[in-house]
């Protein structure tokens, strides 16, 4: 009981244990789990990471010459890392950042534009399957 | 005729951690009735895991049931999966997973002592406890690269491996912890003030707990032997130092010391864990679709967390069963409270450590 009351005041005198956080950045430790990076130089568009996904957070759009677009939704990613895992070129098509994701404003639109954009993807996939099925008919 | 007053307690209160309704039926200032409500955050997980997300995607899922017991969750979900699909883990994966389990039992019980301290009027205490609580999570970090949904553990072993430098790191960190956890102890052993708060008070006997039902530190707190650490051989705890901890007075304080000295133990075991981690790959190739049954249990902080799975040979189960610690308890808990003060009532629930997220999923 003694120990207690001296530590009390002993605390006092002592620097508080939070830190200053805006002003002072926090201390990540090495290998943080961070943003998805994506270049799609390398990529060799096998859709492996938007089928492994939990949260849905990588969409690939097809379009009708063949082509695919890469879109990757920070505020909906859990950076679980499966998506990396799963890739067959790790490293150098798809990666982990040690960057933190920022909260999302509502000027962002984070789910709005998003759920456009999984229904557009959906479509442009039947789309492409439609028109292969028609040109081998041909 | 007797009078009786009813009083409820949640579903919002001022004292209450997690949204969880009671409804006491008081005569003058004693309990004589009480009815609990649970459910105020249900999400349907269960029902998510059987129609949105598949087999291989439910570890992250489940993960975030709760946050204080993210990786028992998903380490039971993986123990059940692994069952199905006949998948044999590496010794040195287990260790790894013993590690993190280890380390959540220390965090959550110092969450638990925290609030036991608060809500018996101990601010000062609380905040100390918390503060102390971050060397946890910073070596969490530092292991699973998150601080609290750690996504560590996946179907045929573990996601990352340890370095020496975590090693050493982690043994600084715990070297640190065991000093301020033992002044801790001594705080809740001999202060006064706090033992007429903690004392005799929210007590069950060994019978009742039997009875009833409780489980984790609920139970051990009245003697009852009841730890699934002991009970299975799925792990190898017998070789890392597993001691059962056992109090005999099964109130308050009892539980504060069942979990002050589990706390130490785990310490102990994770530092023979960082000792004789085996050599070996962390990860196992998993093939095929779940077809059959199976359960799995595990020691969460709290108490045993138990899961059912049923596949159909497809990517989606058939059917995901949670069954967690606190929903188990509700019946002891419910037993402990008759009888006591109305007052006392904060500080009895947060003894028991309800977790409201993962009972209501």
């Amino acid at each position: 009981m003694i120990s207690a009351i001296t530590k009390a005041f002993s605390n006092l005198l002592k620097k508080p244990y939070t830190c200053n956080y805006p002003v002072t950045p926090v201390i990540k430790p090495k290998n943080y789990r961070g943003l998805i990076k994506f270049n799609d130089e390398y990529c060799i568009w096998c859709d492996k990471c938007e089928k492994v996904c939990p949260p849905n957070a990588i969409i690939f759009k097809q379009f009708e010459d063949g082509h695919k677009v890469y879109n990757y939704n920070p505020y909906l990613c859990i950076y679980c890392g499966d998506c990396i895992r799963a890739c067959p070129k790790t490293g150098d098509a798809l990666w982990q950042c040690e960057e933190k994701g920022l909260p999302s404003i509502s000027k962002d639109a984070p789910n709005d534009d998003w759920f456009i954009l999984e229904k557009e993807a959906k479509q442009s996939r039947e789309n492409y399957k439609a028109i292969k099925a028609a040109k081998k008919k041909s | 005729m007797k009078k009786t007053i009813n009083i409820p307690y949640g579903s919002q209160h001022i004292a209450l951690l997690e949204p969880v309704r009671f409804q006491f039926e008081t005569q003058n200032e004693k309990i004589v009735g009480v009815k609990a409500d649970i459910g105020y955050v249900h999400r349907g997980i269960e029902k998510a895991c059987t129609s949105t997300f598949e087999y291989k995607q439910i570890p992250s899922v489940v993960a975030r049931v709760c946050g204080l017991c993210a990786i028992t969750h998903s380490l039971t979900y993986v123990m059940a999966v692994e069952q199905i699909i006949d998948v044999n883990v590496s010794e040195k994966a287990k260790y790894l997973r013993m590690l993190m389990v280890e380390l959540d039992r220390i965090h959550s019980h110092m969450l638990c002592l925290s609030h036991t301290a608060e809500n018996a009027g101990y601010e000062a205490l609380f905040m100390q406890i918390m503060a102390d609580r971050e060397i946890i999570m910073d070596i969490q970090e530092a292991i699973s690269g998150n601080r609290v949904q750690f996504d560590f553990v996946c179907i045929g072993g573990v996601n990352r491996d340890i370095t020496d430098e975590i090693v050493k790191f982690i043994i600084k960190s715990l070297n640190e912890l065991q000093p301020k956890i033992e002044d801790i102890f001594d705080m809740f052993e001999n202060n006064w003030s706090l033992s007429l708060k903690y004392k005799g008070i929210g007590a069950i006997t060994k019978e009742n707990a039997s009875i009833y039902n409780a489980l984790g530190p609920l139970a051990r707190a009245a003697g009852l032997e009841t730890d699934v650490r002991a009970e299975s051989d799925y792990y190898p705890y017998e070789k890392i130092g597993y001691k059962m901890i056992l109090e005999q007075t099964g109130d308050i304080y009892g539980r504060n010391r069942v979990r002050l000295r589990e706390i130490l133990s785990s310490i102990d075991m994770i530092k023979n864990i960082l000792c004789d981690i085996p050599e070996g790959n962390i990860i196992e190739k998993v093939k095929g679709k779940p077809n059959g049954e199976s359960v799995a249990r595990l020691e969460a902080p709290r108490g045993e967390i138990f899961y059912y799975l049923k596949g159909v040979k497809q990517a989606m189960l058939d059917r995901v069963r949670t069954k967690t610690p606190t929903f188990s308890g509700i019946p002891a808990m419910v037993e402990i409270f008759k009888g006591q003060e109305y007052g006392d009532v904060p500080a009895i629930l947060a003894s028991f450590d309800p977790c409201m997220s993962c009972t209501a999923k």
